[in-house]
């Protein structure tokens, strides 16, 4: 784990990269809580067929895991997504501190841009940490309008001349692989 | 496993029910039970995966294919303990619960269990007493911020319930389909050839 951040009631908040099945487990508990019980999501399209090509970050306060954000890698970019707060630990700023993680992580693998897809609503509230916008409009990607948004790694540096694939990144996932989707195993 | 109603000529959603058996089966389980109880019930990661998931049998229902509610099994000497059940807020409304509890009942039947005792949320005995589960004492308890009350049921074992003198390859079968040849019964067919004893000893196949 990190050196303590801050703490909430009196229990330290810390960040560290899943390395064990267990580690996984909890961000898994943690996004299962948040988009499947809370926003309804479906298991599968939850559970992507990405979580194993892919690095994790749990967020616990105390020993409770409270938070998890999954990092994909790409070539000239990294993509924090599926940001996920249990409900009575947000207002604290975990998912601040969730993403200088990954940013942090990006920087020591030689990355410099991070990745974003968000809800249009949302995009302001991106914008205010310091992320724009990479197209103007807000694309539809399948069901939902998302907005694609970046991010220095270094922000004493110029972001580099972006060169994000959007006609792949901004394919809903189950688009890359259509075989791959991981459906309940009773019906494939 | 278990599949009602027919699929292909209704428009009615395919309810499957099985033994959690692969570690995919297993996740979704857990994804379950972190949507309702973490999620929704606001209960602490640490009482939710309490210890006890790697001593147990995980039963896992689908509607559609898409994992939809799930139960947990402890097998204890003289009873089995139903526990962890839960039904993801869309699919609740479907009548699942009472069918799923009836096919952990009889699976817990068919293995040679006579008695089934859970805990059981305030809220729900009634529906619990319908199913013919009676209170083991009057004593209500507490633990991760609900009321429960323990309930039992006696079962009528399965005359062909696993005993010491069954089939050892029987005894071998995944334990929901132990009515149908299991994959170690067509290893038979490759004969005995003790392939890590001594030379004296083995046998080509």
């Amino acid at each position: 784990m990190n050196a303590i951040t801050r703490s909430i009631d009196g229990e330290p908040v810390t960040t560290k990269l899943a390395m064990k099945m267990e580690d996984s487990m909890q961000a898994f508990a943690v996004r299962a809580a948040c988009f499947i019980g809370e926003l309804d999501v479906p298991y599968s399209e939850e559970f992507d067929g990405h979580d194993f090509g892919a690095t994790h970050v749990i967020a616990y306060v105390g020993d409770e895991p409270v938070g998890a954000v999954r990092v994909r890698w790409f070539q000239s970019f990294a993509m924090p997504e599926r940001l996920a707060v249990i409900q009575r630990f947000r207002g604290h700023g975990i998912g601040q501190l969730l993403l200088e993680r990954c940013r942090k992580l990006a920087e020591s693998r030689g990355c410099n841009m991070l990745y974003v897809q968000v809800l249009p609503p949302d995009a302001k509230f991106w914008e205010k940490q310091g992320w724009r916008r990479l197209v103007p409009e807000a694309v539809s990607s399948g069901a939902k309008p998302i907005v694609a948004m970046v991010k220095a790694v270094d922000p004493s540096k110029p972001l580099p001349k972006v060169e994000a694939p959007e006609a792949v990144v901004l394919r809903r996932d189950q688009q890359l692989d259509v075989s791959g989707l991981p459906l309940g195993t009773a019906s494939n | 496993m278990t599949e009602y109603p027919a699929a292909a000529r209704s428009n009615r959603p395919v309810v499957t029910i099985k033994l959690a058996s692969t570690s995919d089966e297993l996740m979704q389980c857990f994804a379950l039970r972190s949507a309702v109880y973490i999620g929704e019930q606001q209960c602490p990661y640490w009482e939710e995966f309490d210890g006890n998931d790697f001593t147990a049998s995980h039963l896992i229902l689908y509607v559609d294919g898409e994992p939809a509610s799930s139960m947990r099994l402890r097998w204890f000497g003289t009873f089995v303990k139903f526990e962890r059940a839960v039904i993801l807020k869309r699919y609740r409304s479907m009548g699942l619960f009472v069918p799923f509890t009836q096919w952990a009942m009889e699976f817990a039947r068919k293995k040679g269990y006579s008695r089934v005792y859970l805990h059981s949320q305030h809220r729900l005995w009634p529906i619990m007493e319908r199913q013919g589960f009676r209170r083991v004492e009057d004593k209500v308890f507490h633990f991760s911020d609900h009321e429960y009350g323990a309930y039992y049921i006696d079962l009528v074992p399965g005359a062909d319930a696993p005993t010491m003198h069954s089939d050892p390859l029987v005894l071998n079968r995944p334990e929901d389909r132990m009515d149908v040849p299991g994959i170690l019964e067509q290893s038979t067919e490759r004969g005995a050839t003790n392939p890590h004893a001594g030379w004296s000893e083995r046998r080509a196949n």
